[in-house]
């Protein structure tokens, strides 16, 4: 019975192992990519753990010495930044607002809001991109920023109004109304402190999503300066000059830090969020 | 000082779902130091109620006035009153003193360490001194219950309003709790609202009880008064466990007789008891006699007899409870240990005219009790009542 239960287990983490290696792969690759030199990088007979002479940080120092990187991480930081607050400061009072109180046309508003999310962005290019050109931002950081919090505002709405709902008893309020609160101020000095978790993991998916965004930043600018890091590895990687594909897995390595950062930071309070609890 | 005047005071639903009258005209003295029960069932609008004297809800029509000022129209925290939730609703991310602490922070001016010496002073008298520091996740629901009633008696309200808040302790607890919050009341003497289905948490805590049903006062007085004398079918039923028994019966000169399918007994009424009935007019009844007024009728007169056949026995410790089958109807019987009849045995009962209640069938309206007239319909035993406060 004992040896059932630890064979049974032992199969079972093998085959974990085996779906982890599977979803990791690539990341691997890119990894051990990123650190080859140039010519270990193309070369087909290499093996897949090349000797350690093989290894060198010059591709992570050629992205930074060769390209503008710098620009494009500090425009991705203002763009995600920036998305991620503008959506926040609007979601939240929103989301509380479908969460708790009732008012004429609740449901539909909030089921429209929501709809947007399954809404394929790529058939609002056209539109969006006359809209910005009508306001005069084409080519700005600003209307990069505004399309992309209006664009991940749904899904914070979402997330955070589930939480309102189930997470936050409305007795807590009520006590924080008979303790001496307004309805304003029990929202901010009870119900939003309360929400932390929820709203930590609201602001890392916005954040996420505006950090990967692509097709906002590359219909909504064509100026070098004011590309992030996204769309500069698009062009990069379409560009002649480039093929050294070290340099190229070293620059998505430095993409994916900033999101993982942020999680790390992030990632006491986003599992309570998304479980809806506090 | 905490008196306290309900005036026609109504709650109206209104969505789309439809309109629910959750309080119905509702008029009510509450006086100051008392402890009043509203019971009822689940959706009888005791809550509610409460909730519109708390400010958590709007009223609809009516007054509701604290000391003889209307507070209708204000905010909770301007109306100095104190609640106990069901579910406590402590806040989780303080700790057990700025839970207490809080309410006196936001709503008086005084000094941080008088507040503290409150804080300290009520959790000591609660039993939770050695609990102060610590987060309410951490406390066990009984500890939970303790610090929300201290949160609420920190603040030396007008009023306390207790929103069902024993229903999540265990039974054991819920009686300690009882006996705590009575012991608090007798202490403070500040008016109480206390809200529960329990009646039996209502008879032992109440100074007045008010019996809610549909969003109508059924009847409002001493929890004696309303076991003893029902004001109608409603309060009857729902006040006493196990509940009173019921026999739809017709007046046939000085006999009630039972209305089922093999109309085999008739109860034989004194004169004065038919004269109060035929003063009624009405013929169809309700009689209505407790289980413990319920005795066996081996020696009883004929024509005051009820045979049935015993269905169930449930020993309880103290006393039996017998469940017997006549006429087709469930009579239920409170025997003393000593008689324990088998299951399908015939057994004769008795009640004493003393202990009938006779309810009009049409408007379930209390027409007499024992060999006395009822007070009258429950609008006007409940409104009389009120007068006299």
């Amino acid at each position: 019975m004992l040896n059932d239960t630890r064979r049974t287990r032992t199969l079972l983490y093998l085959g974990l192992g085996a779906i982890a290696l599977w979803a990791l792969l690539p990341y691997l690759w890119v990894l051990r990519t990123s650190f080859l030199d140039s010519f270990t990088a193309i070369d087909p007979n290499a093996p897949y753990l090349p000797s350690l002479d093989n290894f060198t940080l010059k591709s992570y120092g050629q992205v930074w010495s060769r390209f503008d990187f710098v620009t494009f991480f500090t425009n991705s930081i203002i763009v995600s930044l920036g998305a991620t607050v503008i959506s926040l400061a609007f979601a939240i009072p929103s989301a509380y607002a479908f969460a708790r109180l009732d008012f004429p046309g609740r449901k539909l508003l909030f089921y429209t809001a929501v709809f947007t999310i399954m809404f394929p962005w790529i058939v609002l290019t056209i539109p969006v991109y006359e809209v910005f050109t009508w306001l005069n931002m084409i080519n700005t950081l600003e209307a990069v920023i505004i399309a992309l919090s209006i664009f991940t505002l749904p899904q914070a709405i979402w997330l955070l109004q589930g939480f309102f709902r189930q997470g936050i008893p409305e007795n807590i309020e009520e006590a924080a109304l008979l303790d001496g609160h307004s309805e304003l101020t029990a929202f901010l000095r009870v119900v939003l402190p309360l929400s932390l978790p929820a709203v930590a993991a609201a602001g890392l998916f916005s954040f996420i999503i505006a950090w990967n965004n692509f097709l906002w930043v590359f219909i909504l600018t064509t100026d070098k300066s004011q590309r992030t890091a996204t769309v500069a590895i698009h062009y990069i990687l379409g560009s002649d000059v480039m093929r050294q594909w070290n340099v190229l897995m070293a620059s998505a390595v430095l993409l994916i830090v900033p999101p993982v950062i942020f999680y790390t930071l992030a990632q006491r309070y986003v599992g309570e969020g998304i479980g809806g609890g506090y | 000082m905490g008196a306290i005047d309900f005036d026609s005071v109504t709650k109206v639903y209104d969505d789309s779902s439809g309109t629910v009258v959750a309080v119905e005209e509702l008029d009510l003295s509450v006086e100051d130091g008392e402890f009043l029960v509203f019971v009822g069932p689940s959706g009888c609008g005791k809550s509610t109620t409460l909730r519109m004297l708390a400010g958590l809800e709007t009223v609809t029509d009516g007054t509701i006035r604290i000391d003889g000022e209307a507070i209708t129209d204000k905010a909770p925290k301007d109306r100095d009153i104190a609640m106990v939730f069901q579910s406590y609703a402590l806040y989780p991310h303080k700790t057990v003193r700025d839970n207490m602490a809080y309410g006196l922070k936001l709503s008086t001016d005084l000094t941080d360490e008088e507040i503290d010496r409150r804080v300290t002073e009520t959790a000591e008298m609660m039993g939770i001194g050695d609990l102060l520091d610590k987060k309410p996740g951490s406390l066990s629901g009984g500890q939970q219950q303790r610090v929300a009633t201290g949160r609420a008696i920190v603040r030396e309200p007008a009023v306390f309003l207790f929103d069902e808040p024993l229903s999540n302790l265990d039974a054991k607890l819920r009686k300690h709790m009882r006996t705590e919050l009575a012991q608090i009341h007798n202490e403070l003497r500040i008016t109480t609202i206390y809200v529960t289905h329990d009646q039996e948490e209502a008879m032992t805590l109440a100074d007045r009880i008010a019996v809610l049903n549909g969003g109508e006062l059924q009847q409002v007085g001493p929890p004696k008064q309303v076991y003893a004398r029902p004001a109608n079918h409603f309060v009857a039923d729902f006040i006493g466990s196990p509940s009173m028994n019921f026999v739809d019966v017709t007046l046939d000169g000085q006999h009630l007789r039972l209305d089922g399918p093999d109309d085999d007994w008739s109860y034989e009424v004194s004169d004065g008891l038919a004269e109060i009935v035929a003063d009624a007019g009405v013929t169809e009844y309700i009689i209505g006699v407790r289980p413990e007024d319920v005795r066996l009728g081996d020696d009883a007169p004929a024509g005051k007899t009820v045979e049935g056949t015993v269905e169930v026995v449930e020993v309880v410790g103290s006393d039996n409870f017998i469940y017997l089958e006549s006429g087709g109807q469930e009579f239920r019987y409170r025997a003393p240990t000593e008689v324990e009849p088998a299951v399908g045995e015939t057994l004769t009962v008795t009640f004493d005219e003393d202990h009938i209640h006779l309810f009009d069938r049409d408007s379930g309206e209390a027409v007499a009790h024992g060999t006395s007239e009822a007070d009258g319909s429950s609008r006007a035993v409940s409104r009389s009542v009120t007068a006299e406060d």
